[in-house]
């Protein structure tokens, strides 16, 4: 039988765009505050759980290593966990599995990013997330992802794009009373996000997360010890991951069900058998506006493309029925990312002791839930927070209400960008590793056929799908696929995005048209572009047939196919 | 399996690399360190009375009982040798036209132990425990760098 786990006590630097301290130190300036709020030193900590985002935003390879000390991990077991835009909730799960097992009752998580180390842009470090063979010829960069799916999110359900950036307006207007918040915002409007430079149709500036430098930190104990710290623990409830499939392009654009799994875990485990009644307020994950609605539907708070009116209507507001990322969210507090994800655990634990001050929701909340996505989009980490029995002492905290948490004073100093140029002492480097991938059996083959014109898959005969780009075992039954299927040079446009920015986010001259394209005569899609088309002609569900570059140029590659066009026979 | 591929060159393969380059600020406690360093040519280190232990270069916290620590004890420049290497190749495995020597040393005043290149060793081998001397470079060459450090100067 798994031991009861709470929280008892937070800390958290401010958000910034680029912090003077090192990555080191902003994780001993969050894991001192989280200490200092519940009265107890470093030695009182049984085990360090840390998380960071890739090694390649701080350029620190074995980055857990690095941080160990800032963490408080020295002479202690210590373990680094990621799951990419997951990895701070999921530290919260470390945390929790550590101390419901036994094996330690006292635990300090921490989550660490700097983004700002990395040039000329963090996104240079995400290139290699997409397929080296199939996918990075194409010149993705990581907006199309998710303008690829914002769009077939909007477009199945009918969403107005106004619904959506009211979102970011929320949760621009609620970090406007967060003090470590890094772009609170209290006059912003739908207009202002509407006339926002576009970066990747559907997807504008002000619907994005800043980067940023912070970190945060939880302390986690068992019962017994709980209630020896604090007379007001907050107890995790219950926990809940889930992975979908690695083929981002097969996975369903339109509702996370990965999510949703992850919530029945945790749900199941807290005994939450009516989610919209039973959680008070929520912290979902909204690196992007439309994600934020995305997942509250994965959470089984809303009908799938409801979420956007609850939007609207103001049901998320801090005031509203089901107040959503009342700290402001990564939107508006910043998107360190792995410390963003723990940021909203902190936040619960805050607004479950009644201790938000002006981010305060009304009432007497007694269970919150956190949810968090990463890795290639596919992964969801999910944990729901309680008071337990009701809140009876909500009353008496709000007698003494603290001034603000975290503490307005709380570190991490930004450096302008003369200063971060200038910094004596400061180095600049690259990695300078060179990769040589290979294609390995099933794309190997694929790729000769593309030489001679052809479109090969995979088939599974147990599952009966035809996997394009084909791969030699099927990861839902995990056996070998059977045999080689042509299929047709043709297929159907499942979404699209209209991209105005290379990775660095420097504009370009032509706007390309990344598509996911589901091939006729298989299963799931397929990341190309469209050409022999204006981009305001594109929508989802056209016809299109691929255009080969002629034989003698063809080299076996991805680009062998030059793009797809509508098609010509009707 | 598919191995004991005999004409590698044929393999198809993709290069690439992951196009960034990565700017390290020094932080709160490097800025100390760096400024003195280039400023005055002295080596600060961080005193934590509690663990009675001098940490070097500066720290803005103990990692032992997290107490927040200043740029606040100057260690140095003698020390001892505490470890050394004799490092014949470099980064690829290529020969080095002449051996580097490579020494680890406690400054005095410090219990952190840093490390650097032993400068003109000389024909005498080196010895485990010897006296050696930080050799900084003069002001007008210093730029707040790790090489404001010249190294480690046998004696002294």
């Amino acid at each position: 039988m798994a031991r009861r786990v709470a929280v008892v006590g937070a800390g958290m630097t401010k958000f910034v765009r680029r912090a003077q301290e090192t990555g080191k130190e902003l994780a001993w300036e969050a894991s001192r505050e989280a200490l200092a709020s519940c009265e107890l030193p470093l030695d009182r900590i049984d085990a360090v759980c840390l998380t960071s985002a890739p090694d390649a935003f701080d350029g620190v390879h074995m980055k857990g290593e690095y941080l160990s000390d800032g963490a408080g991990a020295f002479g202690r077991p210590y373990m680094r966990t990621y799951v990419g835009g997951g990895s701070g909730v999921f530290t919260a799960i470390q945390a929790y599995y550590t101390v419901a097992s036994g094996m330690a009752d006292v635990v300090l998580a921490v989550a660490e990013e700097k983004m700002s180390s990395t040039q000329p842009h963090p996104q240079g470090a995400f290139l290699t997330i997409f397929d080296n063979i199939l996918e990075r010829p194409l010149g993705p960069n990581l907006l199309w992802i998710f303008a690829l799916e914002m769009n077939r999110y909007m477009t199945v359900h009918g969403i107005d794009k106004r619904d959506i950036a009211a979102v970011a307006v929320k949760n621009k207007r609620n970090a406007a009373d967060h003090p470590a918040a890094l772009l609170g915002q209290a006059d912003i409007t739908i207009e202002d996000v509407l006339a926002s430079e576009t970066l990747a149709w559907p997807v504008q500036r002000l619907d994005v997360s800043p980067i940023s430098d912070g970190a945060v930190a939880i302390v986690v104990a068992s019962e017994e010890a709980a209630k020896q710290i604090t007379s007001d623990p907050v107890w995790i409830q219950g926990v809940g991951w889930n992975l979908d499939t690695a083929y981002w392009t097969n996975r369903d654009l339109v509702f996370p069900e990965y999510v949703a799994n992850a919530a029945r875990m945790a749900y199941g485990m807290a005994g939450v058998t009516e989610p919209r009644k039973q959680i008070h307020v929520a912290e979902p994950y909204d690196p992007f506006d439309y994600k934020e609605l995305h997942h509250l539907e994965g959470l089984l708070l809303f009908d799938k493309g409801k979420a956007p009116e609850a939007a609207r209507d103001g049901v998320l507001d801090r005031k509203g029925d089901l107040p959503s990322c009342p700290s402001g969210g990564l939107l508006g507090v910043g998107n360190p990312i792995a410390a963003a994800g723990l940021m909203k655990l902190a936040e619960l634990f805050w607004q479950l002791r009644g201790e938000a001050g002006a981010r305060q929701v009304p009432g007497t909340p007694e269970r919150g839930v956190a949810q968090a996505w990463g890795d290639l989009m596919q992964v969801g980490t999910v944990v729901v927070m309680g008071r337990e029995g009701g809140p009876p002492t909500t009353a008496t905290q709000l007698e003494t209400p603290p001034a603000a948490t975290p503490p307005a004073a709380t570190p991490a100093t930004s450096l302008s960008d003369a200063e971060f140029r200038s910094a004596t002492g400061a180095v600049e480097d690259e990695i300078g590793a060179k990769y040589a991938w290979d294609a390995g059996v099933a794309i190997g083959r694929f790729l000769d056929g593309l030489r001679e014109g052809k479109i090969l898959g995979r088939e599974c005969r147990v599952c009966h799908r035809v996997l394009v780009p084909p791969r030699m075992f099927c990861e839902r039954d995990f056996r070998g696929t059977d045999a080689w299927v042509q299929v047709e040079n043709t297929g159907v446009v499942q979404t699209f995005s209209i991209c105005n920015v290379r990775w660095d986010m420097q504009p370009l001259d032509e706007p390309e048209l990344p598509a996911v394209i589901s091939i006729d005569g298989s299963n799931g899609g397929f990341l190309h572009t469209l050409g022999e088309v204006k981009p305001d002609e594109v929508t989802i569900g056209m016809k299109v047939e691929a255009v080969w570059k002629p034989v003698g140029e063809r080299t076996g590659s991805i680009l062998d196919i030059a793009y797809f066009r509508p098609r010509t026979d009707g | 399996m598919l191995e004991k591929i005999a004409r590698p060159e044929e393999i198809r393969r993709w290069d690439g690399d992951m196009p960034v380059r990565h700017r390290y600020t020094p932080g709160v406690a490097g800025d100390a360190f760096f400024t003195a360093l280039k400023d005055r040519g002295v080596l600060l280190g961080s005193r934590c009375e509690h663990c009675s232990y001098t940490y070097v270069p500066a720290r803005l916290f103990c990692e032992r009982c997290f107490a927040e620590l200043a740029a606040d004890t100057e260690v140095g420049p003698g020390g001892e040798l505490v470890s050394f290497t004799i490092v014949f190749v470099g980064i690829e495995g290529e020969p080095l036209e002449s051996p580097r020597t490579i020494g680890a040393v406690r400054l005095d005043g410090a219990d952190a132990v840093v490390i650097h290149r032993v400068l003109e060793p000389g024909e005498e081998p080196l010895e485990i425990g010897e006296r050696v001397e930080v050799v900084v470079r003069p002001d007008t060459q210093r730029t707040g760098s790790v090489l404001d450090i010249e190294g480690f100067r046998v004696g002294g």
